[in-house]
């Protein structure tokens, strides 16, 4: 295969967007034959590539700047993710977005990410990274904006926030260039110095921003009420994280090699479970299911951000299935929300009751699904979360009970969400629910098969996609007995914490009440609710406060030409003026003193 | 061909008023002509200069012309941009009176930035610049009124005050080495004091700080002209003749100018960003927007190393276009709503498709956002700094960058998005949504296609005597 084929996945894409957009909806159903032509032929590729190893470069815009792309077996596998990805959730949009606004600009949209994505994945040079990497933004910005009304407001919040740390990410690029001298990914070799960790934090921003850790998060939930499900699915929870994990692996990994007795492997574990534990505790309160789930969204991220900080072989081998179990599990527990929400006309949990015997496939997705997040056997998620606790315990126990309370949580909020969803009463306005069309119902069923798939026979995706990343391979029996009893232990607790909380407060969808209500804690719900602790409002109030002292600045500089000059000059010739009265005697005088002043001038030019 | 380049704008613009006898439409054609003609004329240049050539022309002892790679690059930004806006302005300007007089002086104003760019003398340089000082001062005060007037005279005044420094340093230098021949004056060393006074006039020239206010004041032009001064030549001349004496001349300097002139830079952008995002008119932040982003092109100028300078150019091309594109579609804005108040527009993405969108890809270039061509050369001008050991400075920057990008998804959300707050409002006319349009899509075909740039400006520009090493 010649290295032009790397081209494609990029161009191919592209040239679908550019057919939507000259085309829009002047010919029928040509939008949706368009993007579905265009993903499956990714797929395709993606396929194909696999097992390819290619590299293409061209001369670009010079100083270490070239157009280089590179396919090895780490983002071979990456490629082939998203294009899968792709596939799958354009296929649920032909039945989902059917009746909706904006559709050809969504579809454009749509194939642009891919073109993007696969752009940053494939590329060798970090500012060709960086070029498909931030021009994400476009289509991200287009892809919420068409969501609603005023969702150009949640729009214009992730550009900015994801904005911010990519051009965090290119002062870091910079740094990598002055310290290494080449660009090109493969070939970096980063010191441990003050300026390399600098380097590496600015790059490490970047990276967990996109993949949507916290403090970069705060658009997620937003966006999970304004932009359309599909969205959701598609960037947020599966290219997103795929992507920004991804990087975070690579500037670990080949570029920086971190190990265990760097402070930045703490930083990046703490961080990993601050976003773990908050971001949970926010999800366990919500009370809409696409909201719920996008905190989880974040929550997980938690757990691939650890399991890589660890340094540790089984860490990072667990954070990166973590990142591909995440990306399958969580856009299907989507899916399975925008199949509900279409069918139902709600995302409302207070509203919904009882759906599994009128939407059983979507229950069953929606249980391996929700059982696999939270970490229960043989699902893929288990697999994962146990290599990063077993990580996390060999680093210091308190990441690893961060990650287990997390864990409980994360089960609570989806016992939770299944009661008030699948189980419990069924209201009247429910009761003629339909199942969805097979085009979503195929997606889903795929994807839960994966996750079965990936749990059952776990070995399988270890073997073939993650354990190749690592330059040495992984020695150790994944199993530990201990850690699996205290994760059913943890499991338990949740299960008879469901109970007893449905039980008290009477209703699945008011099992987190005691939680959201208590005192203090209820108190600082209340503020998180109102958005007091975004860091984009915290910020956005910052650059305020910070342009009207600058803005003062400026008026003060003003006022010089403006006030100081002016009256200066005025005050002078008021001043002038009064020795200019027209007397005659006043007049003899100044030309006489004008006279001799002049004669001692050249004179003084005379002598010397 | 040089003498053309400057000649044809020149001369075209006296003619201009006996050419509006005949037609009205033929002047506004030749107008575009003359600057088509230049342009073409220093896209022939290319070849020969990109194979490391330079052309002189002597015409008499004080009045040399001269093209080299700096040279042509500017006349070529300046060239394609000033066509686009004089097209958009046969849209814009139809409904006003006294529409001879500003092609006259639009044509003019590019014939003597034409002059500047290629002159190899400081008096001719001088001269140049002071004849687009003038035209400048008529263009600001297109519209008669006594604020037009008033703000217009500011502008001038003020950046008079800057070039008779200027002047004042030119003539040290000439004490000094006893040349005002810029070939003759390679790598002489400038006193403090030279440095001061010339930098009184680029700054000023430049719009930054400390002689920055009068160019938001200027905004009370009509809006091509804001565009041809604010974004693409007027305050470009300032960089350009940094760029042309420090750089290409290498007039040495102490080295703590490279550390001096980007902090001035970096404050100068970090204020007016902040005032951007204060300000309720729309051309206003527009204007700041520029003082703060000049303040980029001065960092990778200064800074000096070859990333810096050819980042530094890269920037004039790509702003030149963004910007440009933003005042023109703050243009059709104003005319068909009748306001600049930002806070009582809203909407309009409804009935401005073309506009809106065409604003958004142009912000998305001045924010720095890939595909678009500022991507490439903001990443540059930063790398530039910390690639000179100070990685402090590209701190201030970053602070700048992303309060640029605030600021302007603030302008765009309350102008285009949200509830409408006046009657629905017409898209505008042909010419001028067409140009607005060109200039977003150079923009992207900027980043895309940056090769050329880059190369063309790498292979000129890496030799001369005031890169440092």
């Amino acid at each position: 295969m010649s290295e032009n084929t790397l081209l494609l996945p990029v161009i191919i894409p592209l040239i679908g967007a550019l057919l939507i957009a000259v085309f829009r909806d002047k010919i029928k159903g040509l939008r949706q034959v368009v993007t579905f032509l265009a993903t499956t032929a990714v797929l395709i590729l993606g396929i194909q590539l696999f097992k390819q190893r290619l590299v293409y470069s061209l001369p670009w815009a010079g100083f270490g700047i070239d157009f280089t792309f590179r396919l090895y077996q780490f983002n071979a596998f990456i490629l082939l993710a998203v294009s899968g990805f792709a596939f799958l959730i354009t296929l649920y949009c032909m039945s989902f977005m059917r009746g909706k606004e904006h559709l050809s600009q969504f579809y454009a949209y749509l194939l642009v990410s891919v073109a993007m994505v696969n752009g940053a994945v494939l590329a060798d040079n970090l500012i060709l990274m960086l070029f498909f990497w931030e021009g994400l933004l476009l289509p991200l910005f287009g892809l919420i904006a068409i969501g609603g009304k005023e969702a150009f407001k949640t729009a214009t919040k992730a550009v900015i926030i994801v904005g911010i740390s990519d051009l965090c990410m290119m002062v870091g690029i910079g740094l990598v260039w002055y310290l290494t001298g080449t660009l090109t990914i493969s070939q970096i070799n980063m010191p441990a110095s003050t300026l390399g960790s600098i380097a590496f934090i600015l790059l490490m921003i970047g990276a967990i921003s996109k993949a949507g850790s916290m403090p970069f998060h705060s658009w997620i939930p937003n966006a999970a009420t304004d932009a359309q499900v599909p969205f959701m699915a598609f960037l947020p929870a599966s290219l997103e994280k795929l992507l920004g994990i991804y990087l975070l692996a690579r500037i670990c990994l080949d570029m920086f090699k971190l190990n265990a007795s760097s402070w930045l492997s703490i930083v990046l574990m703490t961080l990993g479970v601050i976003t773990i534990i908050l971001a949970v505790m926010m999800a366990l309160i919500q009370k809409d299911y696409k909201k719920l789930l996008s905190y989880h969204a974040i929550s997980q991220v938690g757990y691939m951000m650890l399991g890589i900080g660890t340094c540790l072989p089984i860490g990072i081998v667990g954070g990166i299935f973590h990142m591909i179990n995440h990306a399958l599990y969580k856009s299907c527990l989507f899916l399975t929300s925008g199949s509900v929400e279409k069918q139902a006309g709600t995302t409302n949990l207070r509203e919904l009751g009882g759906l599994w015997r009128n939407m059983p496939i979507t229950f069953i997705c929606f249980f391996i699904t929700a059982a696999s997040i939270s970490g229960v056997p043989p699902f893929n998620g288990f697999f994962s979360k146990e290599m990063v606790y077993a990580g996390a315990l060999a680093r210091n126990p308190i990441f690893y009970l961060g990650a287990i309370l997390g864990s409980f949580f994360t089960a609570a909020s989806f016992l939770k969400l299944g009661h008030s969803v699948y189980f419990g009463k069924r209201s009247r306005a429910n009761e003629n629910v339909k199942e969805s069309k097979l085009a979503m119902l195929i997606p889903m069923i795929v994807i839960a098969g994966l996750c079965v798939f990936f749990g059952i026979d776990n070995k399988f995706p270890l073997k073939n996609f993650i354990e190749p990343v690592l330059s040495e391979p992984l020695h150790e029996e994944h199993a530990n007995t201990v850690l699996f009893v205290l994760t059913g232990i943890v499991l338990l607790g949740a299960i008879l914490h469901h109970l007893f909380a449905t039980k008290v407060m009477g209703g699945g969808s008011f099992a987190s009440d005691h939680i959201h209500h208590a005192p203090v804690i209820g108190d600082i719900y209340d503020r998180a609710e109102k958005g007091q602790f975004d860091p984009y409002n915290i910020v956005l109030w910052l650059v305020d406060k910070f342009s009207i002292i600058l803005f003062k600045a400026d008026r003060a500089v003003d006022w010089v030409y403006n006030g100081l000059i002016v009256n200066t000059a005025d005050a002078f010739s008021t001043a002038v003026k009064k020795f200019n009265t027209g007397n005659y005697s006043f007049d003899i005088i100044w030309s006489l003193l004008g006279g001799i002043v002049l004669l001692i001038v050249m004179l003084m030019g005379l002598s010397s | 061909m040089l003498i053309n380049i400057i000649m044809v704008p020149i001369i075209g613009a006296l003619l201009l008023p006996l050419i509006k006898c005949l037609s009205v439409k033929l002047r506004n054609f030749c107008a575009l002509l003359f600057v088509l003609i230049s342009f073409a004329l220093s896209l022939a240049l290319v070849p020969t200069i990109y194979n490391g050539q330079t052309i002189s022309v002597q015409l008499s002892s004080n009045i040399v012309f001269y093209a080299d790679g700096l040279a042509v690059f500017m006349a070529l930004v300046s060239a394609s941009i000033s066509a686009i806006i004089i097209f958009y302005s046969f849209g814009y300007i139809s409904h006003y009176e006294n529409q001879t007089e500003y092609y006259l002086m639009v044509v003019l104003f590019f014939g003597a930035m034409m002059g500047l760019v290629f002159s190899r003398n400081l008096i001719s340089l001088y001269l140049f610049w002071e004849v687009t000082a003038i035209a400048s001062w008529r263009l600001i005060g297109f519209f008669r009124e006594k604020i037009q007037v008033l703000r217009a005279d500011k502008a001038f005044l003020m950046t008079m005050f800057g070039s008779v420094l200027m002047l004042l340093g030119f003539i040290s230098i000439y004490q000094q080495a006893g040349s005002f021949d810029l070939s003759v004056l390679k790598n002489v060393h400038l006193s403090n004091t030279a440095v001061i006074l010339i930098m009184a006039g680029i700054l000023s020239k430049s719009a930054t700080l400390p002689l920055q206010t009068w160019l938001p004041d200027a905004g009370v032009a009509p809006s091509p002209v804001t565009a041809l001064l604010h974004a693409a030549i007027l305050v470009k001349i300032g960089v350009y003749v940094f760029a042309r004496l420090f750089i290409a001349t290498g007039f040495a300097i102490d080295n703590f100018w490279h550390v001096a002139i980007p902090v001035i830079a970096g404050v100068s952008a970090l204020i007016a960003a902040g005032a951007a995002m204060i300000e309720t008119d729309i051309k206003r932040i527009i204007a700041y927007s520029t003082i703060s982003q000049i303040g980029f092109i001065f960092l990778g100028l200064a800074v000096g190393n070859e990333v810096g300078v050819v980042g530094g150019m890269l920037y004039i091309l790509m702003h030149g276009m963004a910007k440009g594109g933003l005042f023109l579609c703050a243009g059709i804005v104003e005319q068909n709503t009748h306001t600049k108040d930002i806070t009582k527009l809203g909407g309009l993405i409804k009935t401005m498709p073309i506009t809106a969108t065409a604003f958004l890809l142009c912000s998305f270039s001045v924010m720095g956002i890939p595909p678009f061509g500022g991507f490439f050369s903001k990443y540059m001008v930063m790398t530039s700094a910390v690639q000179s050991g100070r990685l402090w400075i590209s701190f201030i920057f970053l602070v700048g960058a992303i309060m640029t990008m605030i600021y302007l998804f603030r302008v765009f959300n309350l102008v285009f998005m949200g509830q409408a707050k006046q009657q629905p409002v017409k898209e505008g006319s042909g010419t001028m949504t067409f140009s607005v349009a060109a200039l977003a899509v150079l923009s992207l075909a900027g980043g895309i296609l940056i090769y050329y740039p880059s190369q063309f400006l790498q292979l000129t520009l890496q030799n001369l005597p005031g890169i440092c090493k």
